[in-house]
């Protein structure tokens, strides 16, 4: 047997008794390195005849790519039985509680307004805002509403002096708006309003509002209902129904309250969610809109009806107390 | 409005249930609100809520209509005929007798009609019944009487007793001083624009709301004056609202109350009296009705009202539907309408589109979504920018809440004029939010006080001078204890602090374009500590400096009477003049693709040298080659002389195009040392 042969039985017997990944590149530094065993064998090349040379090149190459492929192959194993015991070793409880950090969460009465924002903008409706501390006109005067209604007592509207008050409603954005723009309109606004009540689950001094409104040619009760409940359906699922019952404001004539129903809401009853209609000929003549030839419809809700609607929160003081333990459960909810 | 469902089945002939009326009510726009069974159970009882400028649905006649209208297979009764007929062919038996006189325009017809020869004994049974069932009490035979042709026709009457009030009536407005003690034993003063009810000597009654005490009818009265009238609903409202005292009948008058059937309710006391009594004496009535109201002729154009309601109504629909609810037609286009007395609220086209609309059914409007112009809608930048600071303090880890605008005063209130609604009703609603950070620290409060981090967008509002008030869109935060939870015992933790705060404010802005900087306060804020506080300001274009907000420390003594930590940083920003600040544009820079060279550096600088000086510096000793800067340590205390600190500076050098030797970034680093050196540092 030439030196070269036993030197490959002999790392081929070292490979086989290798233990592990770090053995084995032990063994191919002995046999393969710049030093090691077989290759040192090159070294003889020089006493050798010079036709001799190629063959004795050729059979150390053999010889080193033999042992090679061996501990490749060796490798392989070895590394997968390395591999699982590391698993083994490093196995974690993965129902272990996480490091937590602090989460900034949205108020679901923000998250609500996003939602509106993202569906009546979608609808194709300006989003502007004004005043909540707002001038006696635009929030009375402007609507139509006749010089001693029972709604302008200091008893139901805070008055900072005869002629501010804190809105009451959100449709007081309707005169701001037709002051400087001409049909055809489409506006929304989302915002605070007051209203001098006493407080219990249902009743808030303060609250909040969507004002919708649009003015064109040919705008009809149909094209109400079916803003309406395309909002509606939006807020609170595709089985959604929208119904009108003839109601009266002011600012609206016809002059309807809307109710929804869906088999996922209080067993698919009727619940009114606000008011609606077409936007009184007052209104349009009082700002130069000519209502034989245009028509606009309004509506309203409150924003604070659509979490209590879809979440069965059953007390309206809530949305303004802070406390985190309400309001963090409203993290999951999609805007 | 309670009643009895047979007292409307005296009026209407119709196959509908209980509930059925109950359903068509509510769809023709006075909703059911409750339905009972009698007390004898043969009957159900209907509780409809009746909207303020229908006054006529406040009576089983007006609700009749109604029903008449919607309901094509229902007939008028006989009974009702005769109420549409006013209620025919009262017989006077005796001599004219009595007056009225009517001396103020808040009355506008009086008729009194003068009864001998009554006995006030008890109402028939079924009577009583239907008053218990509609919620009034039984009192007499007069007065239930006149309770029950109010609640069949809607007619407020009152019954007086001639012995006590003699016949003659005068209308007008109440004198100085003058007082009446009315039925329910009040005594009550009034005011001289009240409307009253006096004989020759003084007042007998308020009109429209309650007669008086001493000439009531009782047990003893044999003569009877009855009063059918009609107020000004206004008038009512404000003498109604000023004595604090609501009734039956000034509940109708302020709504609306038919004022042609004023006659006819009367008619029918003395025809249900009569049939009681059938020899009692009735006296001619005394009827004056000096201006009747006249009705408004109104065009319809039905295509146009079809158009409007987004349903068609025809022509024989339209004519059906009027006539049942009373209104005078043409019978033909052009068609022309007008509306019968007890409807004052149908004034022009579009009221007489809402009556062919709810009679048609509002269930049958399709839905439509609007066609034809459209308008570009969405946001505008201003709510975009709103949008994105609420956004940015969220991604911080900042939880948003709402609070109360109105509420009482609060140590961190804003410095300044506050503005509040004159008639708050409780001190709780006293003023006006000036500022955010009351709302937040009772937020922090409610929630613990430890390691919160909350914000709030909202509005406030101050006065500017005197009667002007000023209102604006604010973002404020409180942030205190650790930025985020320590898990396991002894996980390193770090406190919110001033610096923190700051750099929260600083990524705010950056989230939407502004940079600002931050400084000493020319003025004392008490709710801060007076060396951690920064005023934030922004740059107008070359030209002002703007102050849009404040961040600080809460003063010690502050958050002692809050019961908050002592470090508690809290911030307030003016939104509206931060959507006035110049906001950047993006420049696009070119990515190096070479690799950058840092150099440490550690510098004794006297304290009184500000960082934001020192960055001055950076910038201008070698503006092209450094890329980055950071502070990474500060030290004072041992081996450091008093008034100074140490303070380690990381600096990050990079070139493009290039890459930069060794002694390019020493020959940077040793430029930005000189002129830290010329401003009184030492290289350590």
């Amino acid at each position: 047997m030439s030196d070269t042969a036993s030197l490959v039985a002999q790392a081929e017997s070292d490979i086989a008794a290798a233990t592990s990944t770090a053995a084995l590149r032990a063994i191919e530094s002995q046999y393969l390195g710049k030093n090691g065993l077989i290759t040192s064998l090159l070294r003889n090349m020089g006493k050798l005849a010079a036709e001799d040379r190629p063959a004795f090149g050729a059979a150390i190459n053999a010889a080193k790519d033999q042992v090679t492929a061996r501990i490749e192959s060796a490798t392989l194993v070895l590394r997968e039985q390395e591999l699982a015991a590391q698993f083994e070793a490093e196995a974690l409880d993965v129902t272990m509680p996480p490091p937590s950090r602090h989460l900034g969460t949205p108020h679901i009465l923000y998250l609500t307004t996003q939602k509106i924002q993202r569906v009546l903008g979608g609808l194709g409706f300006e989003y502007a805002e004004s005043p909540e501390l707002e001038e006696f006109r635009y929030n009375f005067d402007a609507l139509n509403y006749p010089p001693d209604h029972p709604a302008m007592d200091d008893q139901d509207t805070f008055y900072i002096n005869d002629d501010w008050v804190l809105r009451t409603q959100c449709t007081a954005l309707q005169g701001r708006v037709f002051e400087h723009r001409r049909p055809p309109l489409r506006f929304f606004t989302v915002g605070r309003t007051f209203r001098n009540e006493a407080v219990d689950r249902t009743h808030n001094h303060t609250f909040h509002q969507v004002d919708c409104f649009m003015i064109d040619e040919g705008i009809s009760m149909a094209h109400l209902k079916g803003t309406l409940g395309a909002f509606a359906r939006a807020m609170f699922g595709d089985e959604v129904k929208v119904r009108f019952r003839p109601d009266f404001f002011p600012f609206v004539e016809p002059g309807v309250d809307y109710a929804i129903s869906s088999p996922h809401l209080f067993d698919g009853r009727w619940v009114e969610l606000g008011g609606a209609g077409l936007i009184h000929p007052n209104i349009l003549e009082r700002y130069g809109i000519d209502p034989n030839r245009y028509s606009g419809f309004a509506f309203g809700l409150g924003v604070e009806r659509i979490p209590m609607m879809a979440y069965g929160v059953d007390d309206l003081r809530l949305f303004l107390e802070n406390d985190l333990r309400f309001l963090n459960q409203f993290r999951g909810v999609l805007a | 409005m309670k009643f009895p469902v047979r007292m409307l089945r005296e009026f209407v002939a119709t196959e509908l249930s209980a509930e059925g009326l109950g359903d068509l009510l509510t769809m023709a726009g006075f909703e059911l609100e409750g339905i009972e069974p009698t007390a004898d159970g043969t009957d159900a009882i209907l509780d409809i809520k009746v909207v303020s400028n229908r006054g006529d649905g406040l009576s089983v006649l007006g609700l009749a209509r109604e029903v008449l209208a919607k309901d094509a297979n229902s007939r008028p009764t006989a009974h009702y005929e005769r109420a549409a007929a006013r209620f025919p062919g009262m017989v006077a038996t005796g001599s004219e007798i009595g007056s009225v006189t009517i001396e103020s325009a808040a009355c506008t017809r009086y008729a009194s009609v003068v009864i001998d020869q009554v006995v006030n004994g008890t109402a028939p049974a079924e009577i009583q019944a239907r008053l218990e069932a509609a919620g009034m009490r039984s009192i007499s035979l007069l007065v239930d009487l006149t309770n029950y042709v109010m609640l069949e026709v809607g007619q407020p009457l009152h019954a007086f007793d001639v012995a006590k009030l003699g016949t003659d009536i005068v209308v007008r407005e109440a004198r100085p001083g003058e007082t009446l003690t009315t039925l329910d034993g009040v005594e009550r003063e009034l005011l001289p624009h009240h409307l009253v009810i006096a004989n020759r000597e003084r007042a007998v009654a308020v009109a429209g709301v309650m007669g008086g005490l001493d000439t009531e009818v009782d047990a003893s009265t044999t003569r009877v004056l009855l009063e059918s009238a009609h107020f000004v609903n206004t008038s009512v409202r404000k003498t109604r609202r000023q004595l604090g005292l609501s009734t039956e009948a000034s509940y109708r008058f302020e709504r609306s109350v038919d004022p042609n059937g004023v006659d006819a309710a009367s008619r029918r006391f003395i025809e249900l009296l009569r049939e009681v009594q059938p020899d009692i004496v009735v006296h001619p009535m005394v009827d004056l009705y000096p201006v009747r109201p006249e009705s408004p002729m109104i065009r319809i154009d039905l295509s146009r009202a079809s158009q409007l309601l987004g349903m068609t109504i025809t022509l024989p629909e339209a004519l059906r539907y009027l006539q049942a609810l009373g209104f005078h037609t043409t019978l033909a286009e052009p068609l022309f309408v007008s509306p019968p007395s007890w409807r004052p609220d149908v004034l022009r086209f579009e009221d007489v589109v809402e009556e062919l609309g709810r009679v048609h059914g509002y269930e049958r409007i399709p839905e439509a979504l609007p066609f034809g112009h459209t308008v570009p809608g969405g946001l505008t930048l201003t709510h975009q920018l709103h949008a994105r600071l609420i956004d940015t303090m969220l991604r911080q880890g900042f939880s948003q809440v709402v609070a109360h605008s109105l509420r009482d005063l609060h140590p961190l209130d804003a410095p300044g004029e506050r503005v509040g609604p004159r008639q708050p009703g409780s001190p709780e609603l006293a003023y006006l939010r000036n500022s955010l950070l009351p709302g937040l620290a009772e937020a922090a409060s409610r929630n613990g006080a430890r390691d919160l981090h909350l914000f709030e967008f909202g509005r406030v509002f101050a006065a500017t001078d005197g009667e002007a008030t000023r209102e604006w869109a604010a973002l404020a935060v409180l942030t205190t204890g650790n930025l985020h939870p320590s898990d396991r015992a002894n996980d390193p933790v770090t406190p919110a602090s001033f610096l923190t705060a700051k750099g929260v404010l600083e990524r705010l802005l950056e989230g939407v374009g502004i940079r600002a900087s931050y400084r000493r306060p020319a003025q004392v804020d008490p709710r801060f500590h007076p060396t951690r506080v920064a005023e934030v300001v922004v740059s107008d274009q070359g030209s002002a400096e703007r102050v849009v907000g404040v961040v600080g420390q809460i003063h010690p003594l502050r958050a002692e009477a809050l019961d908050l930590p002592a470090a508690t940083i809290l911030a307030e920003l003016d939104v509206d003049a931060l959507t006035l600040a110049p906001r950047a544009d993006v420049e696009l820079r070119r990515i190096s693709r070479n690799p950058a060279v840092r150099r440490d550096i550690a510098v004794l600088m006297p304290k009184s040298v500000a960082f934001a000086e020192i960055e001055a510096a950076l910038g201008a000793a070698e503006h092209d080659l450094l890329e980055s800067h950071w502070l990474f340590d500060v030290y004072e205390g041992v081996g450091i002389e008093p008034g100074f600190h140490s303070l380690g500076i990381g600096l990050q050098f990079r070139k493009h195009g290039g890459n930069l030797t060794d002694a390019e970034a020493n020959q940077a680093r040793d430029a930005i040392v000189r002129a830290l050196e010329s401003m009184g540092g030492t290289l350590r």
